[in-house]
């Protein structure tokens, strides 16, 4: 009888997801299997013990059943968008072919895909589930309402990451036939986490706790996440950590709840098997090819800033290349989502200018600059073409810079004004003096960054490995920061202290231009670094 | 002589209104045992062609058999008795040799009995046998054309397509693909349907060829007999005749511009 195709897709994808350990790929099973059964034994009990106090306190306010209902959104929410956020950062659609041609149902290659990843995405849901459950044991659950529990996380969890899978293979189907549409699925995958970021920030620094401990504000959380088959399971597990051991006291509410996630899973995996279909195809979607209009005013402007000429033309040129990847346009909208985020949940402006002040410095504008530059080194090959030509080399580190300028500059001017209106009393004199601040500090980490992506380049076209560089830069320069600052405050070399007269919010903005003259220099060092790394690459 | 692809009136369009016409009406026999090339200027239709011929897109009307197969409701006895080198094919860069090879097997249910056999003999065909078990993002392009190239035989199907089966080969791999095509025609009696830009391996290899023009067929015959229609010398030329080219004196037209020198 020959194999079931489910299973020799499944295989297929263990095989390429292990392809890094192979040679204890064998045992690897086994290896998961064993260090989970010790973390939900010893480990998670361990782990929550310093909580349990706290945790019991908490699960009878008002605020355990919409607080349950959001980190189990949170989790669902991210089983959708893991897969579907791997999927687009790769756009592939080459093996389609193999599997059209081959006689296979698409039903078959979902289910594949999907049992394939399925261990990796086993071990996620075990250390949920085990953390929750160990959590809950204290409270004296019987082992009916730990079973049922057990099994509404992983039911839970499973239907999310079905969902992501079918998503993911529609998407990429859709997608990858086009240049423009894996751009677009790069660019998605960027911002697709934004909204999960915002979950996360309101509830460490926006509050959100306690928020909820209000009646009203919990009532209306409880109602509007109660649609949600994400939250169904959150009721009866609030119901049963009030009624340990008395599974009869919630038995209707339970078989309800319970009942209605056992449909919901059913159901999904229906209609994404229904979907498969349309999830594997090779039928071009578009015949639209992209086509560049004439310059307008903007790059005109740019050439004119560029000094027109020849370098005004390359400086065009990089520009165009930059901003028509809606990937880049994507990673300046997260990087301005994450700063708007942080200004919003942890900086408070009341507090004076300082707070805003620091925030962005230190994490707001290196996040930008990084996110903007921290790609030059992308797709080796076209280095060649600077290298061949006179100076070329110099001629591309110098537009990058510009367009680098161009891009942050404007964008982080506009977050240190608001940032600073916001603050009380605050004149219009220190307004344009803190943005004018900005805006220097800004071109500092440009240079800074920029120089750093080309002396540690990442040629790779691969966008993890693109990611992980720009993080790696983004951390030296975040951590060079906070080092200057805390070198300086630990040497006592402040403005403040060396003239006691100075106010300090003065003393402040001079202490930040100095370590502003201080980035651009070493900006400047590693540019020329940078420059002779790229001119002597093989 | 048995018809084992006839296409009768096969037509695939895109965008709207059907505009563009990807292949038109296309009505084609290839015979059994036969290799027949497919030839045709960029974007001519010929991958759309393979693409039909094997299930993985539909067309917008007409239809075909395939080994007496209709393409439209037997996809899967089609699928079974093709086997296909795609023009750009993804791999899976993460598996070996083998365990590509074995994937796709297991895919068009070879059994496991021959399966292991028959890897090993197309990697020692290949000459890869000794990198079996090394990933395939090592691979060259060359190295990876001929697993593509055994992938497709793996099955061992009557009828191979070959879409441009050694655009990306070495000198002395191409000629080893030519070989193997030729003995797969001649000794194991398979039909083969090649599409390529390669005109001496095309010349060489088929018995006929259809040239196809915005998908439409607009030549088709054996080599010699083109060459007679169009009263030119080459096969080169007679494609260039049936097909359009450029006139040579318009090669150097862009440097008549005032300063285009400097």
């Amino acid at each position: 009888m020959p194999v079931r195709k489910w299973l020799v897709v499944a295989k297929n994808e263990y095989r390429l997801h292990t392809s890094s350990i192979r040679r204890i790929r064998p045992y690897f099973l086994y290896m998961v299997i064993v260090l989970l059964a010790v973390y939900v034994a010893f480990i998670a009990p361990a782990v929550v013990s310093p909580f349990i106090d706290d945790f019991l306190a908490f699960i009878i306010t008002q605020a355990a059943v919409p607080m349950v209902q959001i980190i189990l959104f949170m989790l669902f929410f991210y089983l959708i968008v893991f897969p579907i956020s791997e999927t687009l950062r790769e756009v592939q659609t080459g093996q389609l072919e193999i599997f059209l041609a081959a006689p296979i149902k698409p039903s078959d290659v979902l289910l594949g895909e999907f049992l394939g990843v399925m261990p990796f995405y086993a071990i996620a849901i075990t250390v949920i589930t085990g953390s929750f459950t160990a959590l809950l044991t204290p409270l004296g659950l019987d082992m009916v309402q730990i079973a049922t529990i057990i099994i509404i996380f992983v039911i839970t969890l499973l239907s999310a990451f079905w969902i992501g899978i079918v998503i993911a293979a529609i998407l990429r189907t859709k997608l990858g036939k086009t240049a423009r549409g894996k751009d677009v699925g790069r660019a998605l995958a960027v911002v697709i986490v934004l909204p999960m970021i915002a979950v996360m920030y309101a509830i460490l620094g926006g509050g959100l706790v306690e928020a909820l401990v209000d009646p009203g504000t919990s009532g209306m959380v409880r109602a509007i996440f109660g649609v949600l088959p994400s939250s169904w399971g959150a009721e009866v597990f609030v119901s049963f950590a009030s009624n340990p051991g008395n599974i009869g006291a919630v038995g209707f509410e339970t078989l309800t709840r319970f009942g209605g996630l056992i449909a919901f899973f059913v159901a999904v995996l229906w209609l994404g098997a229904k979907a498969a279909n349309r999830a594997y195809s090779l039928e071009p979607t578009t015949f639209i090819a992209s086509r560049a209009k004439p310059d307008g005013v903007f790059y005109k402007t740019v050439r004119y800033l560029g000094g027109g000429r020849s370098f005004g033309t390359l400086l065009v040129s990089v520009f165009k290349d930059y901003s028509r990847r809606l990937e880049n346009l994507s990673w300046v909208a997260y990087a301005v989502g994450l700063v708007a985020m942080l200004g919003i949940f942890f900086s408070d402006p009341s507090s004076g200018a300082e707070d805003p002040l620091v925030s962005l410095s230190e994490l707001g504008i290196p996040l930008l600059a990084g996110f903007v530059v921290g790609t030059v080194s992308r797709g080796k090959t076209s280095f060649f073409m600077y290298m061949k030509s006179p100076s070329g080399v110099g001629k591309f580190v110098k537009a990058r810079l510009f367009q680098g300028w161009l891009v942050t500059v404007p964008i982080a001017a506009v977050l240190v004004a608001v940032s600073t209106i916001l603050v009380p009393q605050i004149t219009l004199t220190s307004l344009v003096i803190f943005t004018i601040w900005g805006s220097l500090r800004t071109m500092a980490a440009v240079a800074f960054l920029l120089g750093l992506a080309l002396v540690i380049p990442v040629f790779s076209e691969e966008s993890r490995e693109r990611t992980l560089g720009i993080v790696i830069n983004l951390m030296i320069a975040v951590f060079a920061t906070i080092g200057l600052d805390v070198g300086f405050s630990r040497l006592g070399l402040s403005f403040e202290s060396i003239l006691p007269n100075l106010d300090p919010l003065t003393g402040l903005l001079s202490d930040h231009l100095l370590q502003t003259a201080i980035f651009s220099f070493v900006g400047i060092v590693l540019l020329y670094l940078g420059k002779r790394k790229l001119s002597r690459i093989e | 002589m048995k018809v084992v692809i006839r296409t009768d009136k096969l037509s695939k369009y895109y965008g709207k209104g059907g505009e563009i016409k990807a292949v038109d009406e296309l009505d084609l026999e290839v015979y059994e045992g036969e290799t027949f090339g497919l030839l045709g200027p960029n974007g001519a239709g010929k991958t759309t062609t393979v693409r039909l011929l094997n299930c993985i897109i539909k067309p917008t009307s007409g239809t075909a058999t395939v080994n007496s197969y209709d393409i439209l409701k037997e996809e899967t006895e089609v699928k079974r008795v093709t086997g296909l080198l795609a023009e750009s094919p993804g791999l899976y860069e993460k598996l070996s040799a083998y365990e590509f090879l074995e994937f796709m097997g297991a895919l068009y249910d070879v059994p496991n009995d021959v399966l292991s056999g028959r890897i090993d003999n197309l990697l020692k065909l290949f000459g890869l046998h000794d990198r079996r078990d090394y990933l395939l993002e090592g691979y060259s392009r060359g190295m990876k054309q001929k697993i593509l190239i055994a992938s497709a035989l793996i099955h061992d199907p009557p009828i191979l397509f070959f879409d441009e089966p050694t655009s990306m080969l070495d000198p002395r791999a191409a000629l080893m693909v030519k070989d193997l095509i030729k003995q797969l025609a001649d000794t194991a009696g398979k039909t083969i349907f090649i599409c390529s830009h390669i005109l001496p391996i095309v010349e060489e290899l088929c018995d006929r060829i259809g040239i196809i023009k915005q998908g439409r067929l607009i030549a088709l015959g054996a080599v010699n007999e083109i060459i007679a229609q169009t009263k030119t010398k080459t096969l080169e030329e007679a494609f260039i005749a049936i097909t359009g080219g450029v006139e040579e004196k318009e090669l150097l037209a862009w440097r008549e511009q005032k300063g285009a020198s400097s």
